[in-house]
């Protein structure tokens, strides 16, 4: 109990409640905006964080985070435009609804139901975290390599995209961590006589290349969204309650599907969105109204991404493997706020896991307030052009990562990520793995070197110890998978008789 | 930038096969057979696999899917966005280009004089009038500036046009 009180003096501090309304305000603002990421949102805000107390940092990205999720369904909703990537499941949905004469319905829709998500996905923090917490104090080196090589596959195996292209993407970013001299023997590899690159790979300034970077060269090349009208809004929660009770089933499924998405490595809110809508049309009563602005869909999809949220903290926080790529940035500052990821943050820092939770509640709970103030000037907002907001986003590109090392060599870094990352999309190599293999590299290194040189090179001890054995079982598993579907496909798609 | 699966899976054939090589020239760990080489060239030889694998098309008929998909979820306009003029894609280089342009400048030049010619120019880029686009470069970068050196105490270069502040 006095922990929670601990944890509670920490939040109530005011520079902490400063930094959760400005942070919200930003989140709504940058989610609203089409083509501005949740991702990118936090990536921008790692250098704020560098001069905030360690609480307040985390605050800054967790309202950021929930409030940027929410926020794109607003233009979801408006013009068909998924703000962020984990709107783009339900736009049509959405929208349908508002050609109904129901936009109201629709965003009040996504601003309940995403808040309800994420308290559900903060409850999973709380219950989750302890007990695996608890499992992890008994791992050894043999379980984290597996562990990190887990979440890696599985970050490959949810991408949108071929799996053989998500592994490739996955290993360059692997490849890309072993540059610098942060190995375990301490020589320097692959870095071409750069003396810049002997600390390896800056990672922050990585991110914002490969999230904002990439972004602003995509907006150079596509049209500006349309402008929206102006309008007005009657009652956002009105009816809300209604559809609560009338569609528990959804809505609890989708929670925890974003729950169990948010928790799996590399898999965040558009995949937690992308699936619940797909589950909320095939378990639905009445699936053929899908499409046609049924609210069904909107709930599960949109409880479900702000649930995944929360829960990709899980893995996060205790054994340093981002659960998404928001939370691959959180890692970060985590680190550079001394708050190393660990099952032992429960025991010496168990104030600031409490206040996490806590400021997670009140992110979702003043999602609700804020939400409705930003659907009622969500057409002021929508109304500033596009070509106004990326320069300075642009600009935003090289500061920041400036402001971390106070070396020119990071705006470098920026550049070539963003060329990388915009490449890489273009061509179906998922970007999120490939950020997963750089910040994983060191881990997955240091596991495997130091299991190898305590089994004297014997590959035997991997497989032996139990818990290591599941692990490895699971992560071959996931590699084996989409061989085993494609083959399956293939079989079925020879034997059909032909025309 | 739109490359076939041949050609990106060369590159990634080429790029495992370099860092194997890279790797194997590490200079060994005194006293152990597991030194830095061992990582790098897992992955390469993985690497160069995956290139493979990409080169000959296996895993296309997953991306298929997930593109159909996805198409069907988005507005039209968008989809169509890419025929235009063939140097079209280019436009996509003027960020990074600005960007190494900051680097390049920025220490003789001053933040405040480099960031308002990249905001411009971007702005312009993306079809702001010039008015409009003016007037954010005379605001934006010193407000950044305010905000990054006086709030942040972030050394940004002074340059020709150092701020009062």
């Amino acid at each position: 109990m006095s922990t929670f009180l601990d944890a509670l003096s920490l939040v109530a501090q005011p520079d902490v409640l400063l930094a959760i309304v400005l942070a919200s305000i930003y989140g709504l603002v940058v989610g609203a905006l089409p083509g501005l990421t949740a991702t990118m949102a936090t990536a921008l805000l790692v250098p704020v964080t560098f001069y905030l107390s360690p609480i307040a940092a985390i605050a800054t990205i967790i309202a950021t985070s929930a409030m940027a999720i929410f926020a794109g369904d607003i233009p979801g909703a408006l013009l068909r435009i998924p703000g962020t990537p984990a709107s783009a499941a339900y736009t049509n949905e959405a929208y349908a609804m508002t050609r109904k004469g129901q936009p109201e319905l629709a965003l009040g829709i996504g601003l309940w139901f995403s808040a309800i998500g994420g308290i559900a996905g903060t409850l999973s923090l709380i219950l989750l975290a302890p007990t695996l917490a608890e499992m992890a104090l008994n791992f050894s080196t043999f379980e984290y390599f597996w562990l990190a090589l887990l979440g890696l596959m599985c970050a490959t195996l949810v991408a949108r995209s071929s799996p053989v292209k998500a592994i490739a993407s996955m290993l360059v970013g692997l490849l890309f961590s072993c540059i610098g001299m942060e190995n375990p023997s301490g020589v320097p590899r692959f870095t071409f006589g750069v003396v810049d690159l002997l600390g390896g790979i800056e990672v922050i300034a990585a991110l914002v290349g490969m999230f904002a970077v990439s972004e602003v060269m995509r907006a150079m090349v596509t049209p500006p969204p349309p402008l929206m009208a102006r309008r007005r809004f009657g009652s956002i929660l009105k009816g809300q309650w209604a559809l609560t009770k009338k569609y528990p089933k959804p809505q609890i499924r989708g929670n925890i599907i974003g729950i169990i998405i948010g928790v799996l490595p590399g898999a965040g809110a558009d995949m937690a969105a992308w699936v619940s809508y797909a589950m909320a049309k095939k378990f639905s009563k009445e699936p053929e109204k899908f499409g046609t602005g049924h609210p069904e869909g909107l709930i599960e999809a949109g409880a479900s991404n702000n649930a995944s949220l929360a829960s990709g903290w899980v893995p996060s926080l205790i054994f340093g493997i981002p659960g998404d790529t928001i939370t691959a940035i959180a890692i970060g500052v985590l680190f550079m706020k001394g708050l190393n990821p660990g099952p032992t943050l429960f025991t010496t820092k168990a104030s600031s896991m409490y206040a996490i939770y806590i400021i997670f509640i009140i992110a979702n709970i003043i999602m609700i307030p804020l939400g409705i103030v930003m659907i009622r000037i969500a057409s002021q907002v929508l109304h500033v052009p596009r070509a106004l907001v990326v320069p300075v986003i642009a600009l935003l590109c090289a500061v920041g990562p400036f402001a971390i090392t106070n070396n020119p060599f990071s705006i470098v870094t920026v550049a070539f990520f963003g060329v990388l990352g915009f490449v890489m999309e273009r061509n179906g190599y998922p970007v999120a793995a490939l950020v997963l293999g750089i910040i994983m590299g060191t881990m997955v290194e240091q596991s495997f070197v130091a299991s190898l040189i305590k089994s004297d090179g014997s590959l035997l001890p991997f497989f032996s110890r139990p818990v290591a054995s599941v692990l490895a079982a699971l992560t071959i598993g996931a590699l084996i998978w989409p061989a085993g579907v494609w083959l399956v496909r293939y079989f079925s798609l020879r034997s059909r008789p032909a025309g | 930038m739109q490359l076939s699966d041949r050609i990106t899976g060369l590159t990634l054939i080429g790029v495992g096969a370099l860092a194997a090589y890279g790797a194997s020239r590490l200079p060994p760990m005194p006293g152990q057979d597991i030194g830095p080489s061992v990582f790098p060239a897992v992955i390469g030889f993985g690497l160069a696999l995956c290139g493979a694998l990409i080169a000959f098309g296996v895993g296309r008929s997953f991306e298929e899917q997930a593109e159909a998909d996805f198409s069907a979820h988005q507005e039209p306009q968008e989809r169509s966005s890419d025929v235009r003029s063939r140097f079209h894609g280019l436009r996509a280089l003027v960020p990074v280009a600005l960007l190494l342009f900051y680097v390049a400048a920025a220490e003789t030049v001053g933040f405040v004089p480099v960031a308002a010619i990249i905001v411009f120019t971007i702005a312009f880029a993306l079809g702001a009038d010039w008015r409009h686009g003016l007037a954010l470069a005379l605001l934006a970068p010193p407000a950044i500036h305010l905000l990054f050196s006086k709030l942040l105490r972030v050394p940004l270069p002074a340059g020709l046009l150092p701020m009062p502040w």
